[in-house]
């Protein structure tokens, strides 16, 4: 039999719960737009008999209230992981597209002012020179065409150059960012772990913790796996970068030295275990592999085929120059010049002046004076035949850019799609917040009203019973 | 996807993202209007790029055709007046070659009076042999000196002549058309040209001897004959490079046109598209504005 006051006991616990269910209404409220929060669930539960009634003892308790057995974070762990592996593709794609983007934009085709205009400007004043093999004026327009030409494509050159070290610092940085974020990781999982232990709500800490490796995730592409005591684990190309209380150190094993230039080789990394092991490793997506791609495949593959181009045009050009004689009758030489290997980014014009243009085809008779003849001008117009392969490599770049910002428009779909299945998980809606907590105000009043019916039904007993005929 | 919660996050995010792509594309359409271009780089349609490139190239290329054409025009021109001009020139002389074979009724002096004529139509011929277009004397192949003749009548740079190339125009893709005449081909062989047959002329008026002024006569008539010979190889040439000249116009007018397709914009069509995306813009905003208002809170008490 139930004592008189339990059921103020049982509307107390009434209170407190929904005291703790408008607690938890007001933090979602208050968090509905706060990055990575996820809402909470004050998860209730009946107190009432015995859990294991004895044989001979029995309960005729029916039920003493409620109490608040923790508070629930709305989360999936399946479709975490999914986010972070759609994030990690995401930031990859964007990067790469967005420094494509640029590159293409430092081409400048198909315009007035790029490689194949100067080219065309180029060949046309030859032609020009052709008409007209005496006139200082023609042969200046050459000199000064050659010179758009080999601007043109020192332009290109320094752009793509740019960017690489662009990339590169970018490697740097981001390689900094992942060791903070790790070691946070770390740190976070540290905390969880200590506050599980002595029973403290680690929710805020899990909302950390998930923020942590979910921009590790966009970083580098990392996997995580969550630990028993609520901490989680990542590895990243299968090894471990932070496990528990401990992260590793990511380090540029070779392709970037510390002050951001290039030392020739393809960029690699190594993880700096704790106990001093340095496994190689290869970030799988995320924004690092990203800047690696660009940095060691597509900046150098333009960069390749544009050396190539300028090796071409210039050495044509140079042997029809070299079977010519110049305005002095002189044998004509080499008219551009480039250092290898980066062709493209150091093609200067060597003919300084305008005398030494060898367009004539026929050797001078008397020393020192030439002739009008203008037999090499066409070879020499005839020589530059890169523009096809000029229109193939830029059409190729365009390709690829167009691929990449199409992959990245889809990616952007799935991962806005994995983003809106997490949020209906784990969002914040206003309307719920705002039921939970009307009810939570209603269930509060009623519970207070047990309270007063349950005084005014001692008070009955207490104070009116016994006096009949009073 | 089966909603099972929606929030107001949910709610926000989409509109945004529906806002963000209206607007990239109202900028896209602006972007195409305001530089009245299709292509801007090679990823906004690389195909069309090549071949914005391809006919770019092809454009320039004709126009230089005209250009060249245009020079050879006037280079051809310059010597056709120049022939006609020795025709002239040879003919008079010709004439006074007649009228000293009746050196009979003429006397010394008349005689002497054509032979300073005949000189003097021999000045003339050299100085219309040292015709010059642009500055380069037409007769005098790929000489870089000012005259094809000295003022003796024997060639100023007889090593310019003879050359493979000569002077040759491009007037369209590979045809390369030589536009010169050198002067051998025009006033005769060294030492057997007209200015030696002048010289004799006049040194025969002088003398009054009979038999060389009939022999001036004969060869004078094959000079002329050389003369509008060259005339006639100089209008053939005119005619092919007039030929070449409006091909390489019309090409260029038809690959104007095509370049235009392809790169630029159909304003009409860019105009519409413009105006269609900035409805469906405005139509995200007004559903952003009336979704993201209400919330229970609005509909209790």
């Amino acid at each position: 039999m139930a004592g008189a006051f339990s059921s103020i006991n049982t509307a107390l616990s009434a209170l407190r719960y929904q005291q703790a269910a408008l607690d938890i209404a007001s933090t979602n409220i208050a968090n509905v737009s706060t990055d990575g929060y996820v809402r909470r669930r004050v998860v209730g539960e009946t107190v009432g008999a015995a859990a294991a009634p004895a044989v001979w003892s029995r309960s005729n308790e029916i039920g003493s209230g409620v109490q608040s057995s923790g508070v629930q974070r709305m989360v999936d762990s399946l479709l975490d992981a999914r986010v972070r592996r759609e994030h990690g593709r995401q930031s990859y794609l964007d990067l790469k597209a967005a420094a494509m983007a640029r590159v293409e934009t430092g081409i400048a085709e198909p315009s007035e002012t790029g490689v194949a205009k100067a080219i065309d400007t180029f060949q046309k004043s030859l032609d020009d020179l052709n008409n007209a093999p005496s006139s200082d004026a023609a042969r200046s327009q050459v000199l000064a065409n050659a010179n758009v030409v080999a601007d043109a494509f020192n332009i290109q050159a320094r752009n793509l150059e740019d960017e690489t070290g662009d990339q590169r610092a970018r490697v740097l940085s981001t390689v900094q960012e992942i060791n903070d974020v790790a070691k946070q990781l770390a740190d976070t999982n540290f905390t969880i772990s200590t506050s599980s232990g002595n029973g403290s709500d680690t929710a805020t800490l899990m909302d950390t913790r998930d923020q942590l490796a979910l921009r590790l995730s966009e970083l580098t592409g990392a996997t995580a796996t969550t630990r028993a005591d609520g901490g989680m684990d990542m590895t990243l190309g299968g090894v471990s970068l932070v496990s528990g209380r401990t992260s590793a150190t990511l380090q540029i094993a070779t392709g970037i030295t510390p002050t951001g230039a290039g030392d020739g080789s393809p960029v690699a990394f190594t993880l700096l275990q704790q106990d001093g092991t340095t496994p190689a490793v290869v970030p799988p997506t995320g924004e690092l592999a990203a800047s690696v791609e660009l940095i060691d495949v597509v900046l150098p593959g333009y960069a390749a085929g544009l050396n190539d181009l300028v090796k071409q045009f210039a050495d044509a050009f140079n042997d029809a120059h070299d079977d010519g004689y110049d305005a002095t009758g002189a044998v004509g030489g080499k008219f551009f010049d480039y250092t290898d290997p980066d062709r493209a980014g150091s093609l200067k014009v060597v003919v300084t002046s305008t005398s030494a243009i060898a367009v004539s085809s026929v050797a001078s008779t008397t020393p020192g004076v030439g002739n009008n003849d203008t037999g090499n001008a066409s070879k020499l117009a005839d020589s530059i035949t890169i523009q096809d392969g000029y229109q193939r490599l830029v059409n190729g770049f365009g390709s690829a850019v167009a691929s990449t910002q199409r992959l990245a428009a889809n990616q952007v779909a799935m991962t806005s799609q994995v983003d809106a299945a997490r949020e209906q998980q784990a969002g914040v809606s206003i309307d719920e917040e705002t039921v939970n907590m009307v009810m939570a105000q209603h269930s509060y009043e009623a519970a207070a009203r047990v309270m007063t019916t349950v005084d005014e039904m001692l008070d009955t007993l207490i104070n009116r019973t016994g006096i009949v005929g009073r | 996807m089966t909603l099972v919660r929606m929030t107001q996050n949910m709610l926000s995010r989409q509109s945004f993202t529906g806002m963000q792509t209206a607007m990239a594309r109202v900028a896209k359409a602006q972007e195409q209007l305001t530089t009245g271009r299709l292509i801007n780089r090679p990823s906004d349609d690389p195909t069309g790029a090549t071949s914005a490139m391809r006919i770019r190239s092809s454009l320039a290329a004709q126009t230089q055709y005209v250009r060249n054409a245009d020079d050879a025009v006037g280079w051809l021109d310059q010597s056709d007046s120049a022939l006609q001009e020795a025709t002239t020139q040879v003919s008079r002389a010709r004439d006074i070659a007649l009228q000293g074979a009746n050196g009979g009724a003429l006397g010394p002096k008349a005689l002497e009076a054509l032979a300073t004529e005949v000189d003097q139509i021999r000045e003339g011929l050299i100085t219309t042999a040292n015709t010059k277009y642009l500055d380069r004397p037409i007769f005098g192949g790929i000489t870089a000196g000012g005259a094809a003749y000295k003022a003796d009548g024997t060639l100023a740079d007889p090593d310019a002549l003879g050359t493979p190339s000569g002077v040759v125009r491009t007037v369209a893709d590979g045809a390369r058309i030589r536009i010169d005449l050198e002067g051998p081909a025009v006033f005769g062989p060294e030492g057997d040209s007209v200015f030696t047959h002048l010289t004799d002329l006049s040194d025969a008026l002088r003398t009054g001897d009979s038999a060389a002024i009939q022999t001036a006569i004969s060869t004078l008539k094959a000079d002329s004959d050389r003369v509008s010979n060259a005339q006639a190889d100089i209008g053939a040439r005119t005619v092919r490079v007039e030929t070449a000249r409006s091909v390489a116009n019309d090409a260029t007018l038809t690959l104007s046109n095509a370049l235009s397709s392809v790169e630029n914009v159909d304003l009409a069509k860019a105009t519409v598209d413009l105006g269609l995306r900035e409805v469906a813009y405005q139509a995200a905003l007004g559903a952003t504005a009336r979704v993201l208002q209400p919330s229970l809170l609005d509909f209790l008490r």
